[in-house]
């Protein structure tokens, strides 16, 4: 093998070019820039009223489906969880294959078959070989049409539920997610999370009743990527699911979202802490916001990524942590904004007070003309690289129909965050990105970092079960 | 067609054909391949050029063939450490200026250090790769490492360990295993290593490890992407050809026994909040042929709710929320473990004891041929599913030159999978899971508070 590839390299030496000139002492100017396309997917509704996106793509022999329901998180009611623990019990068995059964037959042939609630939607995720099409198809039509739920399934889920949230106790970034969703979201459904009572709650009849209620073809969208053709897979997907009825779906009325007011300090002590884990939250825009595409390129001037302004400061010029970022979380019903990094003790006020910081002055000066042409050109920059990842397009087309977005929405976006000046920039940091109605939070050794919080404001101390602590203790 | 492919190509042939089993009546999967073009520049580059115009995108991928096996014991973590470095600058390029060349560029960057190799990549647009060109050259010609960038990393690199290791549950694993496991060796520290040597570490240490190690020669740059591949070839000339060749690099040699009697420790921590068991053993280095039948093992062992640590301890006993058998299979060393990280209140000698009978199990009775055939359908799905993007045709490309000396093992690496026999995979369990060569590696919970937990 070593003198075959020598062999190689002989014969390329031999054509190699001469070196041409070039200037190393400058950068190299860029050829002219290719245009982000979105790319071509075909639409069809089956007739049962299930909206179905293809996005066809044959670099890799696979097939992937990813079936979305709206509501998600959002449809649990009284009972938190509920819509997670049907989605977490979809491959658990249906009316002809026991668990065991299931697993084997998706595991025989690759296949994965996953399903989770988010806050808007619930997702069940198929894929495999395409060779394997007509079983995949019929797995993941069994899962989604005829759970079954079985008793001892569900009663093993809620025992590893329950070990699974002793171990977010410890978890620094799992206690700091659930801090600020109940800071920002308050009753909102958004602002939930499980705890062992609500998950001891949940019964097999609750799984079949939102089972029952919710997964309705015309409450969900189907995108399929992958190596096949439309009128291939469309034939397929009717008889797959023949005898799946449409049925009228109604949302629950949600409480409002109360916009955040003031100054708050929040603090979950978890003993042992070498890090605050902090994050600096308030109320965002919804997912609808007309200014979304926009506020992209000015959240990357703060906190996009390792040229913006956060990163900048607190780990290249301070040295206090690995990563310091920000970004808007936008769902259906609202959202929130947050700026984030995680540092050693020490520097946990400076880093909270040098982040507010860089958060006012994105609002009381105009980004400089060369900063903000950079971060326009990473936002549409990384847009067109993600262009690449066919099934992320297909949830692009998915939120299109989840969120109500404008049908063009995708093909106009490079465009909208090319057009960012530094007025429109300030303005929607002023609109967008408020330092006086704030919630900091974090998660670290209250011992260490207590007593200099209370500069910045009265500290709300939280136990690892985000259990408010008395002030005397 | 390269004369290394025409040579992959002849001998994936002589290997015997899958053969299919009466429950699954597929036919074997046939990958489109992944064509690319590879040479070495006169000072030991190693240039791999994979043209594909799916997507207006180029990722380049520079692997330099030195991690954490290469440092000395009184400077671990100095592989990981060089790596932030390389972002400094260079005689051309201004201090802190290379993410932002790459950022206005509309492109993403990283980097990453591992036992065995410490890689760069960026993502540009296609129209951004002489850009990407001129840095990967501009820092492997004459990278700038100077004392502000030195004194900011430290604590960068500092609170990057306690992000993943200090302040995490578990968080001190994967050093305590490697200490186990590979004791004796280079590979016993991790990549991270410790505060104090990089501390120690003088400005002149970091450039005689430059020096060393970034040498062109010690290096491979792999290309994939929406490029033209003559146009390109001239680029790779003038950007890299200039650079001198270094000296040969002096690998580190390892004597690499299996024959060595394990050991155990348990890691008391305050933060563990669920018992955790692994069970490892010294295995085999990546390119022993014994990596095919072991990584097959291991997905039998847990991949799935199929598998067989699953269905046990999962499932039928009740006492894991997770199982993972893996193979960790390095260039000069591998290992075999056993991981489970066991439900609440559960004694970590139930979990040993289980893990114990299972492995005992495989060595004794070996597998089913239903496991066997899902194992190989597995690596089919898994090798499908691989390589879509350009960046990972880039790093693997590069990966398979460095590591296994075959480039195109990116599209004939199944076959070595489908030319394993259900024996092997008994035989190799056999002669890797040994009673003597056990390490056992323990998070207990501690010892409740004062209060009663309510249940």
């Amino acid at each position: 093998m070593r003198l075959i590839l020598s062999l190689a390299i002989a014969t390329t030496c031999l054509a190699a070019p001469l070196h041409a000139a070039i200037d190393r002492a400058k950068k190299p100017d860029p050829d002219p820039a290719p245009a982000a396309a979105f790319p071509d997917f075909k639409t069809v509704t089956l007739k049962n009223g299930l909206k179905v996106f293809v996005i066809e793509d044959d670099r890799k022999p696979t097939l992937s489906l990813r079936l979305l329901f709206k509501g998600g998180s959002t449809l649990d009611g009284a009972k938190v969880g509920v819509s997670g623990f049907a989605a977490g019990l979809l491959n658990r068995g249906t009316a002809t294959r026991d668990a065991a059964t299931f697993a084997q037959e998706c595991d025989f042939i690759g296949m994965k078959l996953e399903a989770a609630a988010g806050g808007d939607a619930l997702s069940v995720g198929a894929g495999g070989l395409t060779k394997y099409t007509a079983k995949i198809l019929e797995l993941f039509a069994d899962a989604v049409l005829h759970p079954a739920f079985p008793a001892d399934q569900l009663s093993k889920e809620q025992k590893k539920a329950l070990s699974q949230l002793a171990a977010e106790k410890q978890q620094p970034t799992s206690l700091l997610d659930k801090l600020q969703g109940k800071v920002i979201y308050g009753d909102h459904p958004y602002g939930a999370y499980s705890t062992p009572e609500n998950v001891t709650a949940i019964t097999r009849d609750d799984l079949v009743a939102f089972h029952k209620t919710y997964f309705a073809p015309n409450n969900a969208t189907l995108a399929i990527v992958g190596d096949v053709k439309a009128g291939d897979i469309v034939p397929l997907l009717e008889k797959a699911l023949a005898g799946w009825q449409p049925h009228d779906v109604v949302m629950p009325i949600l409480p409002e979202i109360a916009p955040l007011k003031g100054i708050t300090v929040h603090l979950v002590d978890r003993p042992g802490s070498v890090q605050s884990n902090i994050g600096i939250t308030e109320t965002g825009p919804a997912r609808n916001s007309p200014d979304s595409a926009e506020l992209n390129v000015v959240n990357a001037t703060l906190g996009g990524g390792f040229s913006g302004r956060l990163f900048q400061n607190l780990r290249e010029k301070h040295g206090w942590t690995y990563g310091a970022y920000s970004a808007f979380g936008m769902n259906k019903f609202g959202g929130s904004f947050e700026a984030s990094a995680e540092t050693r003790n020490e520097v946990t006020i400076p880093a909270i007070k040098e982040t507010l910081a860089e958060m006012k002055r994105l609002r009381d000066e105009p980004v400089p003309d060369a900063e903000l042409e950079l971060q326009r050109q990473y936002n549409i920059g990384n847009y067109l690289l993600s262009l690449e990842n066919a099934s992320r397009n297909a949830q692009r087309v998915q939120d299109i129909d989840l969120y109500g977005l404008a049908p063009d929405y995708y093909k106009r976006y490079a465009k909208r965050m090319e057009a960012v000046t530094p007025s429109i920039a300030q303005q929607l940091a002023q609109q967008y990105i408020s330092v006086e109605n704030v919630a900091i939070c974090v998660v670290g050794e209250a011992k260490e970092i207590k007593a200099e919080l209370e500069k910045i404001g009265k500290v709300i101390v939280y136990d690892t079960d985000l259990k408010p602590v008395a002030a005397g203790k | 067609m390269t004369p290394a492919r025409l040579l992959a190509l002849a001998s994936a042939i002589t290997i015997p054909f899958f053969t299919a089993s009466a429950k699954d009546d597929a036919p074997p999967l046939v990958l489109k391949p992944i064509k690319f073009v590879e040479y070495d520049l006169e000072n030991g580059l190693h240039v791999i050029l994979h043209e594909n115009h799916a997507s207006p995108v180029v990722s380049t991928y520079v692997l330099y063939h030195v991690g954490s096996k290469n440092e000395r014991p009184d400077r671990t973590g100095f592989a990981h450490f060089f790596e932030h470095l390389m972002f400094e600058g260079s005689d051309n390029i201004p201090p802190k200026t290379i993410d932002k060349y790459i950022s206005g560029a509309g492109g993403n960057l990283n980097a990453s250090t591992s036992f065995d190799q410490t890689d760069y990549f960026f993502n540009v647009p296609a129209n951004q790769l002489k850009l990407a060109l001129w840095i990967e050259s501009e820092r492997m010609m004459h990278s700038k490492i100077d004392q502000t960038g030195v004194e900011t990393q430290r604590q960068v690199v500092k609170e990057e360990k306690r992000r993943g290791v200090d302040n995490q549950p578990y968080g001190t694993l994967f050093e305590n295993l490697a200490g186990l496991v590979f004791k004796g060796t280079p590979y016993e520290w991790v990549p991270i290593g410790a505060f104090q040597y990089i501390d120690q570490a003088t400005i002149e240490e970091f450039r005689d490890f430059y020096k060393t190690y970034y040498m062109p020669n010690n290096a491979t740059l792999s290309i994939a992407g929406d490029f033209d591949l003559e146009k390109t070839k001239q680029l790779v000339a003038d950007y890299f050809g200039t650079i001198p060749k270094g000296p040969a690099v002096q690998r580190p040699q390892i004597d690499w026994k299996l024959d060595v009697p394990g050991a155990s420790k348990d890691v008391e921590k305050e933060n563990t909040p669920l018992p955790a068991s692994l069970h490892a053993w010294r295995a085999a280095t990546e390119t022993d042929p014994d990596s095919y039948p072991l990584e097959m093992l291991g997905n039998i062992l847990s991949t799935g709710r199929s598998s067989r640590l699953y269905k046990r301890l999962v499932e039928k006993e009740q006492v894991a929320l997770q199982v993972e058998a893996f193979p960790f299979l390095l260039e000069k060393a591998g290992m075999l473990g056993v991981y489970v990280i066991g439900q609440k209140g559960v004694p970590l000698e139930t979990l040993d004891t289980l893990i114990d009978e299972e492995v005992e199990k495989v060595k004794t009775e070996g597998v089913t041929e239903d496991e066997f055939q899902k194992a190989l359908n597995n690596q089919e799905a898994e090798f499908a599913s691989s390589f879509g993007a350009m960046s990972s045709r880039a790093k693997n490309l590069a990966r398979y030159h460095v590591f296994f000396g075959d480039t195109n093992l990116i599209n004939t690496e199944l076959d070595r999978y489908r030319a394993v026999k259900r024996e092997d995979l008994q035989r190799v369990a056999k002669k890797y899971f040994t009673k003597e060569g056990r390490n056992v590696l323990r998070y207990p919970v501690p010892a409740a508070p004062a209060a009663p937990e309510s249940k």
